[in-house]
């Protein structure tokens, strides 16, 4: 078939019509409205909205809450995204077994934390991990003496985070990487161990490569939902003790919305879309390949 | 190939196991629901010793439940709709022409979900309040829709693939045009899809937080997420037991209509990726 790029916009313009109008009102033009919004700044004293160039920027590399948002991040992203792969991966190829009883209703209940919102699940976690709560009530029953202060402790409350994160996310991980496993024609899979491919062979140079495709996409949306990710860290600990558990949309937040300093809050904004587009531009190339 | 009984034994506890984590919180909230305040700290863990009611109707009588229900309400059936409005022509084009800057488009979809909320709320704030949208329901659904779009039309771009050309092709000859193809004969056999597209718009409208939250100003206008984020209040005791009565009654109607579309929205989303 030949193409007529010209005639085909033509006949596809009156469809994308009305995406293209919600797309330009309310992300291409927030967006540069947005970024814009890093060359101002908000002085209290005459409380008006001044330019001052790249102030924002030289501000925040001297900013220790800023780098200590910038590493919390950075291990948040990290160890959410390879633990929620991880723990998804195995149960997704365990519901994916033949051996399985019941697979229907265990795929079923898997889902189930994901139609929860996100505020909820953040509350329920936040009871969990009381000082005085479930976890640790556990923890004294099996003779651990002073259970620790999960989210008040500045050494834990990033990680307390982390768990809550990686569990809310693990339904829908599953269920993408289970939809790949089931794609899988189970003769590649038994012809792989015939050759003599062990366990460990068999997932790494038979299953995933094969199911590459959901890898890379459930990658790249949870890379970007969990380094975006704001219920959470704002319903369990704030960002504390102290700036301990500090992320960088958190801190954006604040900034914006606390302390009345929009421009910095979108500076910080545009360090987060700078590593998302990254990312985004690494993952079309991977499938343009 | 059989498998050993010791590990068949061991993959039903693993199962069994790993769903008793993802449903445990769920199950303590049902609890606490139900428990007096003195009972949630006296047995953290337990069933209610004590059923007791006092949650939810203090939830449903003394709170503004109602009014952040209505608005939530509201905004998740205007950004259900207007997603399947918008959505399924953008996926039919997408389908059905090759068009110049295709390939453009398709990479902004997807880059869209990488923008931070931060940048596009202090955007948005200017174009709210030219237009006056800024603390009104209709900001909100506007921007649920642009969150849902890109999935979406993603989504339906895929089930649109698998119709066959031939069948417009015949109506188009009977003198059909391509709007009315699209209404009559494509969307029709898209019903999954459009289910699809429904559930999960909905499910991210009724969840969404940050937004929900910095675009509105007083409760009137707050929708549940945020309703129940007030429960924490700044700094202060947090009762847990109407909290936990709140939440549950929050996560309900989706949890319901959830099961109803989730088998859609398994296919659907996960029919695109694997392609």
């Amino acid at each position: 078939m030949r193409l007529e790029p010209l005639s085909e916009v033509r006949r596809a313009l009156p469809f994308l019509t009305p995406a293209l109008l919600v797309l330009c009102c309310v992300s291409l033009f927030p967006l540069i409205q947005g970024i814009g919004r890093v060359f101002y700044a908000y002085r209290a004293l005459t409380q008006e909205n001044v330019f001052v160039g790249w102030e924002n920027f030289t501000l925040l590399v001297q900013d220790p809450t800023f780098w200590r948002a910038f590493s919390n991040s950075a291990i948040w992203l990290a160890t959410s995204v390879a633990m929620m792969f991880l723990l998804s991966y195995g149960l997704a190829t365990m519901l994916n077994s033949r051996h399985l009883h019941f697979r229907r209703g265990f795929r079923a209940m898997t889902l189930i934390p994901w139609a929860l919102p996100g505020v909820v699940i953040s509350l329920t976690w936040r009871y969990i991990f009381l000082t005085n709560g479930p976890l640790n009530s556990v923890l004294s029953a099996m003779g651990v003496a002073n259970p620790p202060a999960w989210l008040t402790n500045p050494g834990l409350a990033l990680w307390t985070c982390i768990i809550a994160n990686i569990w809310m996310q693990i339904p829908f991980v599953t269920i993408m990487l289970l939809a790949g496993l089931q794609s899988i024609d189970q003769q590649i899979v038994e012809a792989a161990s015939m050759d003599g491919a062990n366990y460990f062979q068999t997932q790494t140079r038979v299953i995933l490569p094969s199911i590459k495709k959901v890898v890379l996409i459930v990658l790249t949306l949870e890379s970007i939902w969990t380094l975006n990710s704001f219920d959470i860290v704002f319903v369990l600990t704030k960002g504390g003790p102290g700036s301990a558990s500090i992320t960088l949309p958190l801190y954006a937040y604040q900034n914006a919305f606390m302390y009345y300093q929009a421009g910095y809050g979108a500076a910080i904004g545009v360090v987060i879309l700078a590593v998302l587009l990254t990312a985004v531009v690494l993952y079309i190339r991977e499938v343009m390949d | 190939m059989r498998l050993h009984p010791a590990k068949k034994i061991l993959l039903h506890v693993g199962v069994i196991l790993a769903i008793g984590v993802l449903a445990f919180p769920i199950v303590l909230l049902v609890f606490n629901s139900l428990k007096t305040e003195v009972d949630i700290f006296a047995s953290p863990m337990g069933p209610p010793t004590q059923v007791t009611w006092a949650n939810y109707r203090q939830v449903l009588f003394e709170t503004s439940f109602f009014t952040n229900l209505k608005n939530s309400a509201i905004v998740a059936a205007a950004t259900v709709l207007l997603s399947v409005i918008v959505t399924a022509p953008a996926g039919y084009a997408l389908s059905r022409f090759r068009f110049l800057g295709r390939t453009v488009f398709s990479m902004w979809l997807l880059a869209t979900q990488s923008f931070p909320g931060i940048i596009m709320v202090l955007g948005l704030f200017a174009v709210l309040t030219a237009y006056s949208l800024l603390n009104t329901l209709p900001g909100l659904i506007i921007m649920h829709t642009s969150f849902s779009m890109p999935f979406a039309i993603w989504l339906l771009k895929g089930y649109f693939d698998k119709i066959p050309v031939a069948l417009e092709e015949s109506a188009q000859i009977d003198g059909c045009t391509r709007l009315q193809s699209l209404v009559k004969i494509v969307l029709p056999l898209s019903v999954p899809g459009l289910l699809a597209v429904a559930t999960f718009s909905l499910l991210l409208s009724w969840n969404e937080f940050f937004f929900a939250l910095v675009i509105m100003r007083d409760n009137a206008h707050y929708t549940l997420p945020v309703f129940l984020s007030r429960f924490l209040g700044s700094g202060g005791v947090v009762q847990w037991g109407p909290l936990s009565a709140a939440a549950l009654l929050v996560s309900l109607p989706v949890f319901l209509l959830f099961l109803l579309g989730q088998r859609y929205l398994v296919t659907g989303l996960t029919g695109g990726a694997i392609k």
